[in-house]
């Protein structure tokens, strides 16, 4: 209850600066309005000099009413040049609306189609429908990314249920679900590649259009989805109302709740259908409406509509400026992803999301009476599976055990592996139990704080601005990457003295934004771009004997520091009142907190690439064994993100054989489910 | 061809024990007979690769990284121990066909290191596209590194280049002269006949989906071929360092008069809905009915990729002429 006043004076403080205006303003959003008509204004005046450099002015009616088939340029600009402006207004007006509902449903302003994961869901099945079934794309593309949508969502709410669906748990729930999604998709192309640049492509939110086919197809289901909403304004403002308010009304709240979910869902699933994921326009648009001062309902779902189409017409005539109309392909909807992730920087501390309670404080889980036992028996699978992974592989004469003179050339290739993916496992657990207690929030990871995502900026950047850039100087270029993100998320958390829930909402704009990135490389075609999926899908191959000692020295020296802080990680999840009753400095320990997050954060994703889930699962499954001091905690977690990396290192490299499958990809394709199955039983 | 060369299984079961057997260059290389070959080579070369060789000899165990060497290698009558990504040379190269006892060692990125070395290759052909992992392979045998893809944009050149080196490795420096003599002769062979037919102007392209295509231009071995096969590329805009840009299909309605050839293999679904957009049917060499469709050849190969691409070109064109 208390989290959704916080919310709604969160509305209130967005729109505070419109208090002492005139009424005018009381009853129109004009802020709204006048950012409308701006960009609206850029929009047209950059559809004019696109079509000028197309087509001469004289001929521009000709074009529209009826093209000569004989002049290609009028043909252009009839088929392809206008059925696209007119997809990115359609598409841009239903994720505007799409994101108002959502945010208006789960009551969560930043609540979106990406951020809780919808649009990765529809994504990935359609991606999956193209290389598995591509008969069931036959029966309607828009089933298949519903039904991707819908099982997205279910994920998000199963995940954050237990947290009553607050807004953080939801978005974070969404993060993770969309890692998964991403995860899935980058399996497929490493394991398929050579023909998966047009999925790329499409996957990046390409509008353009060559018939106009899509918007004919687009027109009636968009809007129908819109009329259903249209005919919900009033049920579902008083959705925006406490539980008990609406109810004392007497309105059946789970049914619209259900009706405003699935018509937003809906319009994502057809938009996904027809154009691909168009990043961020959804929350911009929701956003910018609100922020406008648009104040009811019915006025947000106007503006957000207006907005989002502006949006993404001004974005979409913006990319054929900088490209001209026949130039390489810069995915639209990788750009407004470029956009807006920074745009959710800058709203991250203007909103009031309200205070997250510690949750791993009031769990019921059971605590083990022998911890040491608990410990010893993981440690001693650990040790029977490193014999596996050390010993036994496929080679040219099929599964075979390597003993005496056959086993000193192999171990010289799996030792290093081996030992770098044990370390890095640890690592990661260890960051992801520091993460989970520091926050309070058991959807936390080094993965979302976003610094991942900056030591694969890195990486990126030393891949394709040197040309030839060896490992060292890209290890060097990862570094570097992984502390400028530390740095920004840092800045960012300052402001808020390092409160938990900003800097985990930096770290998925981080993620969101090295996401886009990925996305525009990848659409180029650029065979570089393989390269770098190779690496971000967390293959072990290229760890040498000198960065598996360097992976493992790094880890031993910052576990040896780890009993510093297990009196703070004891402490921390009681809640900041309670800790600084105990006379802690609040901020010096979250700042050192954070600092070793980092470290282990960025030493570990050098070697096992920014996607996996072990951050997360390790220290639930040290928690569900019954550790639940944080020593004990903290020594069961290492041991189990250990024990999951070095089996999905053995896993990829013999599944396949001689193919090798990333141990980052396995290691999230075993985690995904499991971390699910975890959070449910709560 | 299967007799004169250890099977699969034979290779297999002599691994542990030939390493003392390790061949040298030299030997290689004081084989006399070779010359003598050389001299039909030119017109023998595609049969090259199904000629007997010398049982007794005891070849350089190759292991090739890159398509287009490894089809150099093939032509030079030389079968490399084991390439990666076997299975998509049928999809991509096709010609010369590579044996089926060539072992697959994984992908191009990632080739299985402990496999490698159980294989015992007494040298590692390898591109600057892996320089990444060069140490890596370096630790199983010596790594030769040879660029045709590079920023100069000269793949023709380099793929010349490319082939003396390798002749030279493996001692056949005659079938390599052979070989570059061949392919020349190929360019002009195809420039006469097609002198007539070369008046318009042709785009190369692949299929990414319906909608986006690959077009070769500036700096592709494609280019290469067109110049000298005295055909103009009706593509002059951009292309990146592997000489392609990705563009709309409307992005190709730059010339009216030209010609379109599209390379398989095809994306699922690219072929059924093109006829569909109106876009597509005004296309001017859709309308004119100038659309050649032809079969896969490896745009980022070498020399045997660039003689196939003209062939494959001449023999669309000239149906194509004979039929219209």
């Amino acid at each position: 209850m208390a989290e959704q006043q916080a919310i709604l004076s969160g509305d209130a403080s967005l729109v505070s600066g419109r208090a002492s205006s005139s009424r005018i303003s009381d009853r129109y959003p004009l802020g709204a309005i006048l950012l409308c008509v701006v960009l609206l204004g850029a929009a047209a005046a950059a559809t004019l000099s696109n079509l000028v450099v197309q087509l001469p002015p004289a001929l521009w009616l000709d074009a529209l009413a009826s093209p000569d088939i004989d002049d290609m340029r009028q043909v252009l600009v009839h088929y392809a040049f206008l059925p696209r402006l007119a997809v990115s207004l359609l598409c841009g007006a239903a994720l505007g609306l799409a994101g108002t509902v959502l945010q208006q449903v789960l009551r969560n302003p930043l609540a979106s189609p990406e951020t809780i994961g919808v649009s990765a869901g529809a994504h990935l099945a359609l991606a999956l429908a193209t290389l598995l079934a591509p008969s069931l794309l036959a029966h309607g593309r828009e089933w298949v990314a519903l039904a991707g949508a819908l099982t997205a969502l279910a994920a998000v709410f199963a995940l954050s249920r237990h947290k009553g669906l607050s807004p953080l748990s939801v978005v974070l729930a969404g993060l993770v679900v969309s890692l998964y999604a991403g995860a899935i998709g980058a399996a497929l192309v490493v394991l398929r590649h050579e023909w998966l640049a047009s999925l790329f492509i499409w996957g990046a939110g390409s509008l353009g259009q060559q018939d106009w086919s899509k918007t004919l197809w687009l027109l009636p289901r968009l809007g129908g989805a819109a009329l259903l909403i249209g005919l919900m304004v009033r049920p579902l403002t008083l959705l925006g109302l406490d539980d008990e308010g609406a109810r004392s009304l007497g309105v059946p709240l789970g049914a619209y709740r259900f009706a405003g979910l699935a018509a937003a869902v809906a319009l994502i699933a057809f938009v996904v259908a027809a154009v691909g994921v168009i990043g961020f326009v959804g929350l911009a648009a929701a956003t910018l409406a609100r922020i406008g001062g648009a104040r009811r309902l019915g006025q947000q779902l106007v503006m957000a509509s207006l907005i989002g189409a502006a949006l993404l017409w001004a974005a979409d005539q913006g990319v054929q400026i900088a490209t001209g109309p026949q130039g390489d392909l810069l995915p639209t909807g990788a750009m407004t992803a470029l956009l807006g992730a920074p745009l959710l920087l800058w709203l991250l501390p203007r909103l009031a999301l309200g205070l997250e309670t510690p949750a791993l404080g009031s769990e019921r889980l059971p605590r083990a009476r022998h911890s040491a036992l608990v410990l010893a028996v993981i440690g001693g699978v650990l040790l029977l599976l490193l014999g596996l992974a050390l010993l036994y592989a496929p080679g040219p004469h099929g599964w075979a055990f390597a003993f005496g003179d056959q086993l000193q050339p192999l171990l010289s290739w799996r030792l290093p592996r081996v030992s770098a993916a044990l370390s890095a496992g640890a690592m990661l657990a260890l960051a992801g139990l520091m993460m989970q207690r520091l926050t309070g929030n058991p959807m936390a990871s080094p993965e979302v704080l976003g610094i991942s995502a900056g030591a694969a900026l890195g990486m990126m950047v030393a891949l394709f601005s040197l040309s030839d850039a060896g490992r060292p100087v890209q290890t060097a270029a990862a570094t570097i990457g992984a502390f400028a993100a530390l740095l920004v998320t840092l800045s960012i958390g300052r402001r808020a003295a390092y409160a938990p829930e900003r800097l985990l909402l930096a770290g998925v704009a981080m993620t969101a934004l090295f996401d886009a990135l990925i996305l525009v490389l990848t659409a180029t075609g650029d065979p570089r771009a393989m390269l770098l999926l190779n690496w971000l899908t967390g293959s072990t191959y290229s760890v040498d004997t000198g960065s598996a000692f360097f992976t493992s020295t790094t880890a031993f020296c910052l576990f040896l520091a780890t009993p510093l802080f297990m009196r703070w990680l004891d402490m921390l999840p009681l809640g900041s009142a309670a800790v600084q009753s105990l006379g802690v400095n609040l901020r010096a320990t979250r700042l050192l907190v954070l600092l070793m997050v980092a470290a282990l954060t960025a030493a570990s994703t050098l070697v096992v690439g920014p996607l996996t889930f072990i951050g997360l699962m390790a220290p639930h499954l040290a928690r569900r064994l019954g550790l639940s001091r944080a020593l004990p905690q903290a020594i069961g977690a290492m041991l189990a993100g250990a024990l999951i990396m070095v089996c999905a290192d053995w896993v990829g490299r013999t599944a396949i054989f001689p193919r090798q499958i990333p141990a980052g990809l396995v290691a999230t394709l075993i985690g995904g489910p499991v971390l699910m199955w975890l959070l449910r039983r709560r | 061809m299967g007799r004169s060369r250890p099977s699969s299984a034979n290779r297999h079961a002599t691994l542990e024990t030939d390493q003392e057997a390790r061949p040298g260059r030299t030997a290689n290389r004081a084989r006399g007979w070779i010359t003598r070959r050389g001299t039909f080579a030119l017109f023998a070369l595609p049969l090259a690769v199904l000629m007997p060789r010398a049982a007794a000899a005891k070849p350089l165990r190759i292991v090739c990284l890159d398509d287009g060497l490894a089809e150099t290698l093939l032509m030079l009558g030389v079968t490399p121990i084991a390439v990666a990504d076997h299975e998509v040379w049928e999809k991509w190269v096709v010609e010369p066909p590579l044996p089926p006892e060539v072992a697959d060692i994984g992908t191009i990125l990632e080739p299985n290191l402990e496999f490698l070395q159980q294989l015992r290759p007494d040298i590692i052909l390898s591109t600057p596209y892996l320089d990444g992992i060069k140490p890596l392979l370096e630790r199983v045998a010596p790594v030769t590194t040879i660029g045709i893809y590079t920023p100069d944009g000269q793949p023709y050149r380099r793929a010349i280049e490319a082939t003396r080196q390798l002749a030279a490795l493996v001692g056949k420096e005659s079938e390599g002269e052979a070989l570059i003599a061949a392919t020349e002769a190929c360019f002009a062979d195809v420039r006469q006949r097609l002198e007539p037919l070369s008046a318009r102007p042709i785009y190369a392209v692949s299929f990414l989906d319906p909608r986006n295509v690959r077009v070769y231009g500036e700096k592709s071995l494609f280019q290469a071929v067109f110049d000298r096969i005295g055909i103009r590329n009706a593509w002059t805009g951009e292309t990146n360092y592997w000489g392609f840009a990705t563009v709309g299909i409307d992005g190709l309605a730059t010339s009216s008069d030209a010609r379109l050839a599209y390379l398989e293999p095809l994306p699922e679904g690219a072929g059924g809905t093109l006829t569909e957009s109106p876009v597509w049917n005004a296309m001017p060499f859709v309308r004119n009915r100038s659309i050649m469709r032809l079969a896969p050849a490896l745009m980022f190969g070498a020399l045997p990729s660039a003689s196939r691409f003209a062939r494959l070109l001449a023999a669309a064109l000239t149906a194509e002429h004979a039929g219209g």
